[in-house]
């Protein structure tokens, strides 16, 4: 019995190892790629974070001093607390405008794609180009916000959006929004089109409401949906520098200063290369606990029913 | 026929080849925001002579972190305009080609501005030479106070003054404004413009041997006041608080009464906007006295470039009258004290302020000077726009002085 078990054993291993093998062939050049382009990098990162090291000039080993001085360093802590400040901000913001627009585009009525296509224009426009077109629309004397509030009689004197944190600061969201909620409203729009005609037609026989449809069947369908868009935002927001750079400098009185800009002007204005190195490692776990959280709780949610 | 021709064509090719492989082109960068005295310099040069001058501007907020990273991927080029305040940071990191013996034998280096051989100077040698002066001056606009009533030819002596005829101005009309400053964290900006205030009263924002702020003086009060009023008084475009440098030459639109600018902007006003009717004088002190910024470039080669042959000639051709001639005519104060007389002559007599300026002038010196003052985000550019835009003053000038003290320390 055991001979001859293990007789038909063995050949199906090794059959297991020869596709184990030739699976490795085939996702060899993805990993060449990540292990090019995103392992060794964050490798050699950590390594500089581990040292004093300066643009010019020699570098140091200073162990984890970097990561301790992080811990009292209270121009990361403001950082980080705008950039989770922004993050809820415009996340919802998108989510507010592409929602909508997603269930507006989704019917099929006349036009709809010329709709579909207008909305998602913003979106092939770069970041930075955005950020420069409405450096010009915000502009106090110039461009066209302020100067057209003043020409309809709303306001007395053209305001200089930029100059206080909150017209700024709502300046770029509207920017912001305008620039993703076309994306994100095309990845809602294949949720919406995956959910089966024939369970809204089943609900809408049932006497469901058209809200009672949206909460107990459109939003459970769209989980997965939701959840992709999310993290895309989420992420997107956390790393964001651009606009910031772009639109305020920094904001009025540095008040707009991102983690990432935050990182850019220790590496590259203070020159501190080690202790920027040191924050980007600190961020990418910060970005990978937000995304494992987030995954993990719409994973159990969708097992509950 | 057809032979002569190609044989003509040949050796025109040969000719390009020959004169492309002779001709050595440097690379050189130089800061925007200082006029033109330099694109007409190289311009003059390339024209008159074999080897030429590749130049690049890159903005005047980012030369340095760009020129640092250049190097560390040795990708620098050969030569760099670099503001005067920076070169002991990078001759220290031992990144620029020791010129020591050439400068030396120099005939005229005696006479070479003494400020900026020093700054170009680190143990004993030098790694920078000077190449553009630049004193701060107050200016205005002579039209706009004949129409406001003004004397155009009396220059104004103090701050009361200045905003007194700021309102008058202002009250011409919708978009004439009596004053100008860019007030949206440009550093820089306001340590070249607005620190005369204080330096001309007897304060200082450093201690004398750059180991501690001291930001927090009555004089300083007193300037940020003057400021303020002028602010709230709504004598001062809105546009201000969020000018991070762009529009740094407002004064040129005609509409803008008077702003403490550059000699460089003399230049370029005498130059390119020779509508413009203005005066200079020095900039008062906010309780008296006169003070200005001196500052400029220095011409720094990066260590190691294989064409130092080149770019010593093209030094040498700035260094000729010729060179400080076509420098000064576009307000690059001459660099030369030898030939300084001659060389002005003939060009506009305004320029002489700006050398006057020099007298009164100071510069700041400090290692840290761009995480201190100059880096959108230093405590000098965010406090300059809190305490004169906010509504803060006390905590706007309490937040700098801890941060500026900080960085100093963490810089010991």
């Amino acid at each position: 019995m055991t001979v001859s078990g293990s007789k038909t054993l063995l050949p199906r291993r090794r059959r297991a190892r020869r596709t184990g093998l030739r699976g490795l062939v085939y996702i060899a050049p993805a990993m060449a790629l990540v292990i090019a382009f995103f392992i060794i990098p964050v490798i050699f990162t950590g390594w500089m974070s581990l040292h004093n090291w300066p643009l010019m000039g020699g570098t140091r080993w200073i162990g984890f001093r970097n990561y301790v001085r992080m811990f009292h360093d209270a121009r990361f802590m403001s950082a980080l607390q705008f950039t989770a400040y922004y993050t809820v901000i415009v996340t919802i913001a998108i989510f507010a405008v592409a929602f909508p627009l997603a269930i507006f585009v989704e019917k099929q009525r006349r036009f709809v794609s010329a709709y579909r296509t207008i909305i998602f224009l913003p979106v092939v426009v770069g970041l930075a180009t955005a950020s420069l077109l409405w450096v010009w629309l915000a502009n106090v004397d110039s461009g066209f916000i302020g100067p057209a509030l003043k020409a309809l009689g709303w306001v007395d004197k053209s305001p200089n959006l930029l100059a206080t944190f909150d017209s700024a600061f709502l300046t770029i969201i509207v920017m912001v929004v305008w620039k993703i909620a076309g994306f994100t409203m095309i990845i809602l729009l294949t949720g919406l089109q995956a959910i089966p005609a024939e369970l809204t037609e089943a609900a809408r026989i049932d006497g469901a409401s058209r809200w009672q449809r949206f909460r107990h069947l459109t939003l459970p369908l769209m989980r997965k949906t939701i959840a992709l868009a999310l993290i895309i935002s989420v992420t997107g927001s956390i790393l964001a520098f651009d606009q910031f750079y772009i639109m305020t400098s920094g904001g009025p009185q540095n008040r707009m200063i991102s983690v990432v800009y935050y990182i850019f002007n220790q590496s590259f204005v203070s020159f501190n290369l080690g202790y920027g190195a040191a924050l980007s490692i600190a961020l990418l776990a910060i970005l990978v606990a937000i995304s494992i959280i987030q995954l993990w709780l719409l994973r159990v949610r969708e097992e509950k029913p | 026929m057809i032979k002569r021709l190609l044989a003509a064509t040949s050796v025109a090719t040969l000719c390009l080849v020959a004169s492309a492989s002779a001709a050595e082109k440097v690379e050189m960068w130089v800061r925007t925001g200082v006029g033109d005295a330099f694109k007409k310099t190289v311009e003059a040069y390339n024209s008159s002579h074999e080897s030429q001058v590749a130049m690049t501007e890159v903005p005047f907020s980012e030369l340095v972190q760009k020129y640092a990273t250049a190097i560390a991927g040795g990708q620098a080029p050969d030569a760099l305009s670099m503001d005067l305040i920076y070169n002991p940071a990078f001759a220290a990191a031992g990144q620029l080609e020791d010129l020591t013996d050439w400068a030396k034998s120099l005939p005229y280096f005696n006479s070479l501005s003494p400020s900026h051989v020093k700054l170009g100077s680190y143990h004993g040698r030098i790694y920078g030479l000077p190449l553009s002066v630049e004193t701060s001056v107050f200016a205005w606009n002579k039209d706009l106070y004949k129409k406001a009533g003004l004397n155009p030819e009396k220059a104004p002596a103090s701050w009361d003054e200045i905003t007194a005829n700021a309102e008058k101005i202002r009250a011409l009309g919708d978009d004439t404004y009596g004053f100008y400053f860019s007030g949206g964290g440009c550093g820089g900006c306001m340590i070249f413009t607005f620190t005369p205030l204080v330096w001309g009263s007897g304060a200082d924002i450093l201690s004398a041997d750059g180991k501690a702020a001291t930001l927090d003086t009555p004089e300083m009060r007193q300037a940020i006041n003057i400021y303020r009023n002028m602010v709230k008084k709504d004598l001062v475009p809105a546009g201000a608080a969020s000018d991070n440098g762009v529009n740094f030459l407002s004064f040129t639109n005609g509409k803008i009464g008077q702003q403490s600018l550059g000699a460089f902007a003399i230049g370029s006003l005498v130059t390119e906007h020779p509508d413009i009717n203005f005066g200079v004088t020095l900039i008062p002190g906010a309780t008296g006295g006169t003070s200005s910024f001196a500052g400029g470039d220095n011409f720094v080669v990066t260590k190691g470039t294989p064409k130092i042959a080149a770019v010593k000639k093209f030094l040498e051709y700035i260094y000729s009258e010729d060179g400080q001639k076509i420098m000064a005519k576009y307000g690059s104060l001459p660099t030369r004290g030898d030939i300084a007389e001659k060389v002005l002559q003939g060009l506009d007599p305004r320029l002489q302020v700006g050398i006057d300026a020099i007298a009164v002038a100071k510069t700041p010196y400090t290692l840290q000077f761009n995480d201190l003052i100059n880096s959108a985000n230093g405590p000098w550019a965010s406090f300059t726009n809190a305490a004169i835009f906010g509504d803060d003053v006390d905590g706007a000038f309490a937040n700098a002085q801890s941060e500026m003290q900080s960085i100093i320390d963490s810089g010991q």
